[in-house]
Order: C-alpha cells, then structure tokens, then sequence
C-alpha cells in the first residue's frame, strides 16, 4: 500500500503542463561520443541505462517539497546551502504568488537545495553525462549534434531576452526519449557540476598546465560546434553549490 | 552549605550547556550533517571540529600531483607559526576518495608525513558526502575512468564556528603570505580556544 | 647583503610582470622605489613609464557611454582606480524596425568607455545582471596577465568578481568578452576601448569621440524586420549582415551625429570589435592630420583611409576648417552604403572659400574630341554630303582633325622636331609633290628623307585610322598653311590611292 501511494504521490506531485505529465522515463544508455574532450577516457563514454524526469521540477513540485522539509524553506536555510536570493520570486516561505506560476520550472534553487530535493524522493541529481547524453536528442534522433538546424534552434533561445517570463513546462515537443524542455527552458544542475574543470578563460584550449587541475589541464572542447554544450559547460563552471540563478532549474534521475 | 555550592554549579553546567548547544551560524559548514571516519577508526561529525579554527583541505593520498604540495604548504603554515598559535589551529585533510582512503591508509600518509596528530585529522566521508563538502569548501574536482581525481587545490580556513573566513589557492609548497597573516589574526581572536 | 636584496627585488619584479601566478590570488602589485621601475625599464629597454607605487586615495573612474569620452585625466602621478562595470544582457534595435538581443557592458554596443593613466593599479569590478542568461567575463587588451583579466573574471548570472592589474603599456585598447563561444559573444557587441593615457597625457583638442565598429550576423536578411536571432553559421562563413559604427544604423547620423565647429580639432577615439571585417577606417572630406596607427606610441599624418584590425583600435586628430557633413565610413564600400556602416560628422560654422568653394562651374562636356573647331569636322562631312564641299571647309575641318593626330609629332605649327621629324611648313619635300602625301599618310614613310636641307631617317606609321575624307581635309589644310604653296587633296583621290596600292598588294 505505501508503495502504491509512494508512486501516486510521486507522480501527481511532478505533475506537468496540460497533456504532460512529468514521469521517469527510461534511457536506454549506450556510447556518448561527449562534447567535452576526456583525456582519460578520450571522449567516448558508456553511459548505463538510467531513467530521467520528463520534466524539470516545477514551481508547485518543490512547494510540495518545502512544506514537507521546512528546513528547506528560505527563512530557514542556512546561507551555505542556498544564497540569500533563494526562491526570491516566490511570494512567501511556502507560497509561490504570481511571480511563480504553479507550471513554471522552479528557478532560484541552489544545488544543495536540488539535491536535497532529488534524495528526499529516492532519486539524485543527473550526472553531467547524463545530461549530455539525454540532451543530444531531438524529436526524432538519438544524436542531432551534428545537424546545423538543431544548433540553430539552440542559439535562437539565447538570443531571446532574458526579461521575458519563464514559459511553462512541457510546451515543447518532447525528444525522441519523451524528454521535454532539455533546450529552450533553463539550465539545469547536474550532480557533478564542480567536475566541470574548465578554465575560467575558456579560450585557453588545449593548455598545458598540467598542475593545475592535479595531473590534468583544464578540460577542452571536442566539438566546437556544439554551442549547447559549450555554453552549459561555462554556465556551470561558473556557479558554487549554493548559488542561484534566474535562469537555472533542475531535474531528477535515479 | 550544598546550596551555596549547588547554585554556582548549577550555572556553570548552564552556562557551558547553552554554550555548547548555541545555534550554528547559518553561514557555517558544519550545518552539513557528514558522518566521518579519521585515520584511527573513530567516527565523528563535521560539527565535532566547531571549538577550533580549521585549516581545511581535501585531497586523496594516491595524488601524485599537488596533494603532497599541499600538505607542505600547510605544513609550512603549521613551521611559521608560534607554538602558541599552533596549538590553537587544528588542520582536517578530508578525502575525496572514500572508497581507497581507508583509515588504515590515511594513518600511512600521515606516518609518512610526520604529521602531528594530536591538532592533525584525516578523515574518510561517506561516498555521498564528498560532492556536498566539496560545494561547501569551493573544492572542484572529477573522477577519472582509472579512478584517479582531477582537482583544484584549496586550502580553505575556519574558524571556530566553521565560517570560512580565507581560501588560497597558492598551494605550490609555500604559503600565501595573506592568507598566513589571515590564519594568524584568526588565531589571536578571543574565543578560539 | 644589499645585493641580495636588489636581485631578490628584481626577481620579484620579474615573477609579478611575467604575469600573475597559475591564475589565483591576483594582488596589486606593491613596487619598491627603484626597484620595479628600473628592473622593467632595464629588463625591457621599452616598456618606459611611471610605476611609482599608487598615490592618494582610491579614484572611482568615470566610464561614459558612446560617442561620449570621459575628459582628460589631467593626473602626475599612478594611482588606483576603481572601475566597475556591469553587463547587460538587451533587445535594442540594430536598424529601423529592425531588433536583436545584445549582451552589452554598462547597456551600450560598444561598452563604456574606459580611461586610466599608465601605471594606474586598476581594481576591476565586473557585474552580471540577475537576469542575464548567460555568465561572461572580460579581456582587455592592455591587461598584461592570463587571458587579459578572463581568467579571472568569469561571472556567473547575478554575481560580479574582481581582480586588479597595473596599466603597464600605454595606448587605446580594445576589451572584449571572452566566454565560449567567444565568437559569439563578441558578435553579440561585448566589447568596448580602455585609453590607457602615457604619463604626461594627451595633447589638448576641442572634441574627443568614441567610435567603434562591429560586424553583426542574423538569420534574417540586411533590414528585415522584427526580432533577429544571431546566426553563427554567417559568422564563421564571415558573411556579415550589418557592418555598423556604434551597434545601431543611425546610431550616429541624423540629430545623434557626431558635431564639431570650423576649426576645431577633433580626436576620434575608434576601435573595431570585429568579430571578424578588418575595417578600412576613413572620414570623408578630411584627413587625419595624425593617426596614432593601431593605438599604439607613434602616429602617421597625413592619412586618408588607416586599417583598424578587428580586436584593434586607432586614434586620430584632424582639425575640421569647413562647414558640412563628413561621413565617416568603412571604405570597403559596399559595407558602407549597402550594411550599414556610416555616421556623420557635423561641423558647422563660416564658410571659408579659400578651402574649399564648392561648386563653381557647371557646364556642358562634350567627351574626348572636345577641340574648339569640331564644329568645322561636322559642317564639312554635310558639305561634301550635298556635293558642295569649299576648300575652306575642307581646311577648317583638316584643322580639327591635325590637332591631336599630326601635331603630336609635326607640331601644331608644322615645324617638326629637327633631326627627327621632318616639318610640314614651307616643306620643299610638298612642294615637290603634294599628291605625294597622301601616299604617305596611307602607308606610313620609313628610310632616308631630306626635307629642306635636312635629312631625316625615322619611321612614320600607317595612319589607319583615318578616313579617306580625314585625310583629304588633313592634307588640303597641310598644303594651306605655313607657307606651303596651297592646293586641295579631295576625297576621291585618297579612295584612288587606296585602292591602286590594294591591287598592288593583291598582284603581290
């Protein structure tokens, strides 16, 4: 009975848009040609199969979450697990009010505070890998990295402003895994986010000091083309476990 | 006569009782709870470090690259101190490979090392803590296919409230000359013991 | 001991200018008098200036917004500088009806305009807004450290970062995003100039402007309306949209013009943020009496178009002395009048004439025969038309046509060039056998000759370009003038001579 309730409960409380309801869905795994170039692994990953939220975690979803650990609330926090504008949009500890629509991903949420959110349900934050790999579909293949159209698209969401109101989820189509909103949303945390050693100056590509990431030089790029990536990477590289941002959500894996 | 001794007693118990269970600032790592093991086998939290400034580090004792230049940069720190402040710093090496670092090989590294381990801890965290107190101490890092980790080197400062009050990257054996003036003023506040 | 003391100093110096160490704790660096200064100066031989330790208190710098410069610095001494500057992610528009969305430092495309002295220590401040999408960091050209400051700026949305260096070059230098994809960023208008003034400052002009230009790449057509995305498949293709001054058509034309009076000096302060077009950088209706040619020490004068690299910036000075509109363009010229790339100018005050007229003269042209007495040319061609051709015509018209044809050699007044080519006037050679000359003007002359006492051994050619009547107007005004004995050439016997010498050729 609690198993059943576990699951119902799991999957109203990550209801989505209209039509999409947020579930896990299961990825097949496989080889991940990365973006990023590995020196230890020369690029070519073997991702196991895992299963991914459908949807990034909504306004509603982690209102949900705070009113059942209250220690997660923004007037309760401590200040280096989330920043002090932690879930500043939403109108109150635990009230989301209309600059937080109830379908609108959760933004301002600091790694801790996703964390803390993918383990209270079981499940963790998606790998880096993971991401990539789930982020290189589109409706109809597996790997629509090296379709200029694809990039295309990509490139038009960073055009948009970003004064404009957060869309709801699951609008898009769903990749070809029934995977929505990995592109055209927010950027996302991944688990190992700080695993991302890039340097700061991400021209410095192919640099040799090897001292300074221990035994290895920053992190290149494979494939210059892929903006998605490249920009993910630099997001991320940027960020400490509590910051927040205006554009930054999450989603779950397990 | 019990009473004029009881009363005083009394207060004192309080007193270090409110002192001890005084809330955590909110700004402090040890608001993580992190189960940890140290180099003889003893379990401890995060939180039994609060009392005394850390030095704080995180490196893996396979590390063939800036771990052991790290640890003489600390150590250079410990030699430039007066024995006074010295006394007054305790310095945690936390591993970012618990699945190695085995008490039994931490205590290696430290044997090897000469480390003084009455005010030197080395500690093995649970699996699923490294990442979270990494994020707290600013420490990036990845885990290679053979194992091995690629990382930044920081030596991070504590005080006695676990607040981070200085990070320097300058691990190269010989210590930042701001950051050492910042171990010391710490050193000299009232309250570290 | 003092020797140890002086090399241990030097080293110092040595490690702090070979730049900051593995990219962590940037610090000002703190010279000892006497030390750092003649270390750089003698290590280097180039690098000349004042690096004495920062003097009085902190300065907070005054950034400005294009076409605006902040004001001479008018400083003796280094000191610290506080600058801080915040990026802006925007929608503004890029052309009449036309929108793109540009990551901008401090709002504007180029980014604020920056000035410290050589041997400021500037503490940089770099700001992203809460709402960017995107983190972003900063080079500037004339940081001498890892990366120009990126390394050590990347900031993330919503936060801001700082690091500090010494202005150790002076010059005008370009700054510019440098976060993957850097392309990218800068084609979005991340960049801006830093004027980093030599010690005793620059000299003194009435006007100082800020002009940069940039290449911009969209998806939609040159003027197409609406909201433009960023095509980076252009970009690398290098096949600009927009070639623009300052981010916008118009940014710098109409009553946003650039304005000066009639003698004053103007200084333009113009950089090129690419990301890719070099620019080929010239004002028209001036020249830049100085152009301190890629920014850099030394200056050119006299210059009409100078070469702004994309990542490079020029100076220049030229005093404006008449009144009008000068258009300042990329004079690759199709980016000026078909992408966009102009501004304006506007200097008004008296006219001065003795400059500059305008214009004074029109009337009509008639082309490449236009000789006083073409006239004659026409009248005679009617004349023999009718059949009713006089000598008179024919002399008039065989004048229009010597000029230019014969004279170049025979002179306009037939007198030859002595010993080369033998003259036509008072000729005993003529008046010997007039008919003779049209033999000649047919087929050219080659071999001994002796005109007048004198012998001549040159090659006459051919003159095939001339008509039968041409030649027989030509002869007639020959035989005319200068003494020869008169006569007339008609057309019928040059088509005669013409002929017999075809059939002799044809026996051949």
């Amino acid at each position: 009975m609690r198993c059943f309730v576990a699951l119902l409960s799991l999957t109203l409380g990550t209801a989505g848009a209209q039509g999409a309801e947020a579930v896990y869905v299961a990825l097949p795994g496989g080889e991940l040609v990365s973006a990023l170039k590995y020196e230890d692994s020369g690029g070519r990953l073997r991702i196991a199969p895992f299963a991914l939220m459908s949807l990034p975690v909504t306004n509603a979803d982690f209102l949900a979450f705070v009113r059942r650990h209250p220690q997660w609330r923004r007037d309760a926090v401590a200040g280096v697990f989330a920043e002090s504008r932690y879930l500043q949009l939403w109108a109150g500890p635990a009230q989301l009010g209309p600059k937080a629509l109830a379908q609108q991903p959760v933004v301002w949420v600091s790694w801790f505070a996703a964390s803390a959110y993918c383990q209270a349900q079981g499940a963790h934050l998606p790998t880096w890998s993971q991401w990539e790999y789930a982020a290189a579909a589109d409706e109809l293949r597996t790997d629509a990295r090296s379709d200029p159209a694809w990039r295309e698209r990509i490139l038009a969401w960073y055009a948009q402003p970003s004064t404009h109101a957060l869309a709801a989820v699951g609008l898009q189509p769903p990749n070809v895994y029934g995977v929505y909103d990995l592109h055209g949303l927010v950027w996302e945390w991944a688990e190992d986010f700080s695993a991302l050693l890039v340097s700061a100056d991400n021209r410095d590509q192919g640099d040799p000091d090897r001292l300074k990431f221990c035994g290895a030089g920053a992190l290149s790029i494979n494939d210059r083309d892929n903006y998605a990536v490249l920009m993910r990477v630099a997001m991320l590289s940027s960020l400490e476990g509590a910051d927040a941002t205006a554009n930054l959500g999450f989603r779950c894996a397990h | 006569m019990h009473r004029l001794i009881a009363l005083p007693l009394i207060l004192v118990t309080a007193i270090a009782a409110l002192a001890t269970s005084a809330p955590l600032p909110r700004d402090s790592i040890y608001q993580l709870d992190a189960s940890l093991t140290d180099q003889s086998g003893r379990r401890l939290t995060l939180a039994s470090k609060r009392g005394t400034p850390q030095l704080a580090v995180m490196f893996y004792t396979s590390c063939k690259f800036i771990c052991p230049t790290i640890i003489d940069t600390v150590l250079d720190i410990d030699r430039k101190l007066t024995p006074a402040e010295r006394q007054r710093l305790g310095v945690l090496l936390i591993s970012l490979d618990p699945l190695h670092d085995d008490p039994r090989t931490l205590k290696a590294v430290a044997d090897k090392r000469s480390l003084d381990l009455t005010r030197w801890t080395l500690v093995q965290p649970k699996s699923t803590d490294v990442r979270s107190i990494a994020g707290l101490l600013g420490v990036r890092y990845r885990v290679l296919a053979d194992g091995e980790f690629n990382h930044t080197g920081v030596l991070v400062l504590l005080d006695a409230e676990g607040r981070i009050i200085s990070r320097s990257t300058t691990t190269g054996g010989s210590a930042d000359p701001q950051f050492l003036d910042r171990v010391r003023t710490t050193l000299a506040e009232p309250g570290s013991k | 001991m003092r020797r140890i003391l002086i090399l241990f100093c030097a080293a110092v110096a040595a490690l702090a200018l070979g730049g900051w160490n593995s990219g962590d704790t940037l610090v000002a660096v703190n010279d000892k008098p006497g030390t750092l200064a003649s270390a750089a100066s003698s290590a280097s031989g180039l690098r000349k200036g004042d690096f004495g330790p920062p003097q009085g208190p902190p300065i907070r710098a005054v950034l400005t917004s294009p076409p605006q410069v902040p004001a001479a610095l008018n400083r003796s001494a280094p000191a610290k500088v506080i600058v801080e500057l915040e990026v802006i992610e925007k929608e503004l528009p890029i052309s009449e009806g036309v929108t793109y969305t540009f990551w901008t430092f401090g709002g504007t495309v180029p980014g604020s305009f920056i000035r410290v002295r050589q041997g400021d220590t500037v503490e940089f401040h770099l700001k992203n807004a809460p709402d960017s999408k995107m983190p972003h960091n900063i080079d500037l050209h004339g940081v001498t450290g890892p990366g120009g400051g990126a390394a050590s700026s990347f900031t993330a949305p919503g936060h801001q970062s700082q690091f500090s260096f010494k202005a150790l070059n002076a010059g005008l230098f370009v700054y510019h995003c440098a976060t993957a994809p850097v392309g990218m960023h800068v084609a979005n208008g991340m960049y801006g100039l830093i004027l980093i003034e030599p010690p005793g400052g620059l000299p003194k002009v009435d006007k100082e402007y800020y002009v940069m230009q940039g290449d911009f790449y969209t998806v939609g057509k040159y003027r197409e309306k609406g909201l433009q995305a960023f095509d980076m498949q252009k970009a690398i293709d290098e096949k600009a949209t927009y070639v623009l001054f300052n981010g916008s058509e118009g940014a710098l034309t109409g009553d946003k013009a650039i304005k000066a009076k009639t003698g004053d000096t103007v200084r333009l302060f113009v950089g090129n943020g690419g990301p890719n077009l070099v620019s080929s950088f010239h004002v028209i209706g001036e020249i830049f009496d100085k152009v301190w040619f890629e920014g850099g020490t030394h200056f050119q004068e006299n210059v009409q178009t100078t070469l702004i690299p994309a990542g490079g910036a020029a100076m220049m000075d030229f005093q404006v002395e008449v009144p009008g509109s000068y258009v300042l363009v990329d004079h690759s010229i199709f980016r000026a009048f078909n992408k966009g790339a102009l501004a304006i100018l506007k200097v008004e005050g008296p006219e001065n004439l003795a400059i500059y007229s305008g214009k004074e003269v029109d009337e009509v042209y008639i082309g490449d025969r236009a000789l006083p007495n073409v006239a004659a040319v026409t009248t005679a061609a009617e004349a023999a038309k009718a059949g009713a051709l006089t000598v008179e015509e024919q002399v008039k018209a065989g004048q229009a046509r010597f000029a230019g044809t014969c004279s170049t050699c025979h002179q306009a007044n037939g007198a030859g060039l002595p010993g080369v080519f033998p003259p036509l006037a008072r000729s005993d050679w003529l008046a010997a056998n007039p008919k003779a000359a049209v033999d000649v003007v047919l087929h050219g002359l080659s071999g001994p000759v002796k005109v007048n006492g004198q012998d001549y051994n040159s090659v006459m050619p051919p003159m095939n370009q001339l008509t039968d009547d041409e030649i027989a107007n030509i002869l007639t005004y020959v035989l005319s003038s200068w003494g020869n004995p008169g006569g007339r050439v008609t057309k019928a016997e040059v088509t005669e001579r013409r002929k017999a010498a075809a059939a002799v050729a044809a026996a051949h």
